[in-house]
């Protein structure tokens, strides 16, 4: 019942604007995997172009042995969730789920049985014969998610699904698509723009920009090994600063920032660093330390509490920085610092 | 203060222009007819008394009922078409559906008397053909009042599907799609249902129209084919006939009224999206 | 979507376009033709008919008095119909519902009725002059145009702009012509432009109203036609024709077509 995805050197362009361009994806059966971008990244066409809306110029699109590519869309046997649910307004809870079921020619008591046995599963037996317009936003995306679950495809495909809904019911519905899936064991492609909802839900995250993927791994792999800058400050790495080498003595390397600050750093730490490259720190990886500690000269500038730290917007040789600092010793504004890395909150990236 | 009153300020001009110069001429109209000396409903005793006028309103209903229909199926099938063309293409249908229902209905059902004429261009192409041995009548017929009104109202039911068919958003089709669903299956269970509040709305539009028209069956049906609309004016400025002329027109706005607010009260039970 | 069209929908469109456009080239074609009668293809070309229509008298009156009506009572309308529009929106809550029901009226009166009645209470009992009644015939049932498209644009106008430009000092009146206007430009045009249309191709209305002297254009022609059948007709057609892809060609200019469709 599940299948693998593979996607080879697929293109697709919109008009004569080039929206995709060699892009190619392998998803395992039964993963659940994200496309992760900005709007306008691609991740919207990609879908499209799975599911059949969309034509590709090359390339191609395979389920398992079976080629989708040239395949009409209404013979893909794809379950797909709309970002606005996609619910018939003019047929009921029932009638909606039971849609894909007609269209196989699925009749009477059998299209019934299964319909009562999917509504029971999203817990919507008692709105079976409500019209889509009297349901709430979580309602509809239960009914959304029983429509593309009950046709049993081989590869479920969701697009921003939970964008409509409001932040708790978003965490629940999260939950609910990922249990559900991990009980069929579905292939899964799932779109957004929500970093917290990709990392939470998948298996893998395809994080895309301008067509193109930056980076696909494990949410743990993202979110500490960033492979570039650009997965990097997505991933919330608020400072990129670049740096090079200027001397290297056993494990530790001296590195120097623009504006001639320097930072001894172990590559016992940090894994092998090159002689160029771009130091990335989260702002708690970005200590705030008294002036006469080693680190980047700043002189610190707003601050803001967050509770378990306070933040610092910070003025340095090598340009603006943001660093955390603890409870105990609140700076005043103006104050000169130094700013120590944390290996363990930093990356080490090659130069843009 | 002034205040309070801004919006009765500005909306009572039209509003008086409408109750004083509309409302109340169409209601003494109506009311005349019930002020019979010989009884209240004595001229509509002779309306339908009169095999002539009886036969008139059927007539017209006849004509109405068959327009909407004709306009109804070629209507939809068309702005489907439409809906889906491709961007320049459909601007330039649109265009081609605008600019006759902006020509008037003098000029377009003038054009009719020159294709089914006697010595019109159906009848020489049909000559020309061979189809037939002399020139057909045509003209002054029910059937060229016909043509002649799906020709007039044809162009409104295109404007107006187009906009509902427009409406329906792209992923209900994508989502049938996705289901499995054939493009005639989605066009069967998704968009026509859809359609069916639009299709009433222009339903009401073209009978309502065609029932009132008098251009049309004027220059088409001439004396032969007389339907409401004419019978009125004949009444009226012909006969002098003014309480049958009231009579004819009392009808007509019940029909009138009666059909508009029967179908809205279907078009609103069977409208999905209103709930 | 990629899915086709069946070829044969396609087909059928194309021929009911062909049915809507073609008895519109037939009068171009007839209008131009160098006979006496009506004929088309045309025989010749000939622009003769046209100086024709601006040789009679009974043409060259109507026209104008035609053009005049359609300026008056669009003009009367939008005069009436826009304050009456802004207030059915602006102050939606102090005004009764029946009230925008009223100006659904017009279109729910069959026109013919309407003239008739105008007639019978305006014209005859009121003893107004033909041509007075002829405007406020027109007025009428071009009114619903302008409450209607004005107020549609007007329902989607955030009224909060007009109060932020009230607190930075902007009188009412003057708020209304710097803020609110330039909002619904469009609408006030489609309006004009509708409302424009339906009076000069009015008959149903101007069929009872009009008197000795005083005609309209298209009661003109139906009277023309009824006793003649010549190329005049075919070229006053194509006249109106003309007018028509003017408004057209203005309303491209200033809103694009496909704003008609909506």
């Amino acid at each position: 019942m599940t299948e693998p995805l593979t996607i080879e050197d697929l293109s697709a362009h919109y008009g004569k604007v080039q929206v995709l361009e060699d892009f190619s994806l392998q998803i395992a059966a039964g993963e659940l995997v994200s496309l992760l971008g900005a709007s306008g990244c691609g991740k919207t066409t990609t879908l499209r172009l799975i599911a059949g809306f969309l034509e590709p110029t090359s390339g191609r699109i395979r389920l398992g042995d079976q080629d989708l590519t040239r395949l009409p869309a209404h013979r893909r046997n794809i379950g797909l969730v709309f970002q606005n649910y996609a619910l018939f307004p003019h047929l009921t809870v029932a009638e909606n789920v039971g849609f894909g079921l007609k269209q196989r020619g699925i009749g009477g008591a059998e299209r019934a049985a299964r319909v009562a046995a999917m509504l029971e599963r999203v817990e919507l037996t008692d709105l079976a014969s409500r019209l889509p317009g009297a349901l709430s936003g979580g309602q509809r995306q239960r009914v959304a998610l029983a429509r593309a679950l009950v046709i049993e495809p081989p590869l479920l495909m969701f697009d921003e699904p939970l964008s409509n809904l409001d932040a708790k019911l978003r965490v629940g519905m999260r939950a609910e698509i990922r249990q559900m899936q991990r009980a069929n064991g579905t292939t899964s492609v799932f779109v957004t723009h929500d970093q917290e909802e990709a990392f939470s839900i998948s298996d893998r995250v395809a994080i895309m920009q301008a067509g193109r993927i930056m980076q696909f791994d494990t949410p743990e792999t993202l979110y500490q090994r960033p492979a570039n800058a650009f997965v990097a400050r997505f991933v919330g790495f608020e400072n990129l600063i670049p740096m090079r080498v200027v001397a290297r003595e056993g494990e530790s390397v001296e590195a120097e920032a623009e504006g001639g600050a320097r930072l001894s750093l172990s590559q016992a730490e940090y894994g092998a660093i090159p002689d160029a490259f771009v130091l990335g720190a989260r702002a708690e990886g970005l200590l705030v330390l008294p002036p006469e500690a080693p680190g980047l000269p700043a002189t610190l500038g707003l601050r803001s509490y967050l509770g378990r730290a306070y933040q610092y917007l910070c003025a340095t040789p090598a340009g603006p920085l943001t660093a955390q600092g603890p409870l105990g010793a609140p700076q005043m504004p103006a104050a000169a610092a130094r700013l120590q890395p944390l290996a363990a909150q930093c990356c080490i990236l090659a130069p843009e | 203060m002034l205040k309070r009153f801004a919006g009765w300020l500005m909306s009572t001009p039209a509003t008086l222009l409408v109750v004083l110069l509309l409302i109340v001429p169409v209601a003494a109209t109506i009311a005349t007819t019930f002020g019979d000396p010989r009884g209240p409903f004595a001229p509509y005793v002779d309306f339908f008394t009169s095999s002539f006028r009886r036969a008139v309103l059927w007539r017209t209903v006849e004509i109405a009922s068959i327009t909407t229909v004709i306009a109804l199926f070629v209507g939809f099938l068309t702005a489907f078409v439409v809906s889906r063309a491709p961007g320049r293409l459909k601007s330039i249908l649109i265009i081609a559906a605008v600019f006759p229902l902006l020509t008037g209905v003098v000029v377009r059902s003038f054009a009719w008397l020159i294709i089914l004429g006697k010595n019109g261009i159906l009848n020489n192409f049909l000559l020309w053909l061979g189809v037939t041995e002399k020139p057909l009548t045509m003209l002054y017929t029910e059937g060229s009042v016909i043509v002649a009104m799906v020709y007039l109202f044809v162009p409104l039911m295109i404007l107006t599907l187009v906009g509902v068919l427009e409406g329906i958003p792209d992923d209900l089709l994508q989502a049938s799609a996705s289901l499995g669903a054939t493009p005639s299956a989605t066009f069967r269970q998704v968009v026509f249902p859809l359609a069916v509040p639009g299709l009433i709305v222009g339903a009401v539009l073209v009978f309502t129209g065609s029932f009132t028209s008098y251009a049309t069956p004027q220059l088409l049906g001439g004396e032969r084919q007389m339907v409401m609309g004419t019978l009125l004016y004949q009444r009226a400025m012909v006969a002098f006939d003014w309480q049958g002329a009231s009579t004819v027109a009392a009808i007509m706005v019940v029909v009138t009224v009666a059909v508009v607010l029967g179908m809205t009260r279907i078009a609103r039970r069977l409208n999905p999206m209103s709930t | 979507m990629k899915q086709p069209l069946h070829p044969l929908l396609i087909a059928f469109a194309v021929v009911v376009f062909f049915f809507l456009v073609a008895p519109l080239v037939i009068i171009l074609g007839a209008a131009v033709s160098d006979t006496t009668f009506l004929t088309f293809p045309p025989r010749g070309i000939s622009g003769r008919w046209f100086v024709k229509v601006f040789e009679m008298a009974a043409f060259r009156r109507t026209i104008v008095t035609s053009l005049q009506i359609a300026f008056l009572a669009t003009g009367f309308a939008l005069l009436i119909g826009l304050p009456a529009a802004y207030a059915l929106n602006r102050f939606r809550i102090q005004l009764p519902h029946w009230l925008s029901t009223v100006f659904v009226l017009p279109i729910l009166v069959p026109e013919i009725v309407l003239g008739f009645s105008l007639l019978k209470s305006v014209q005859v009992a009121a003893d107004l002059p033909v041509f007075s009644t002829l405007v406020i015939g027109h007025t009428l049932i071009v009114l619903p145009y302008a409450v209607r498209v004005i107020s549609a644009s007007l329902s989607a106008f955030d009224f909060s702009m007009e109060e932020a430009a009230v607190s930075l000092g902007s009188p009412p009146l003057k708020t209304f012509f710097t803020i609110v206007l330039p909002n619904v430009r469009s609408a006030v045009i489609a309006a004009f432009i509708l409302a424009f249309i339906t009076s000069i191709n009015d008959v149903s209305v101007s069929l009872f109203l009009t008197g000795p002297g005083v005609s309209t254009l298209p009661i003109q022609i139906l009277a023309h036609v009824e006793q003649f059948f010549d190329p005049v007709i075919a070229s006053v057609s194509v006249l109106l024709m003309l007018l028509t892809v003017g408004v057209m060609a203005v309303v491209e200019l200033t809103l694009g077509l496909t704003f008609l469709a909506k």
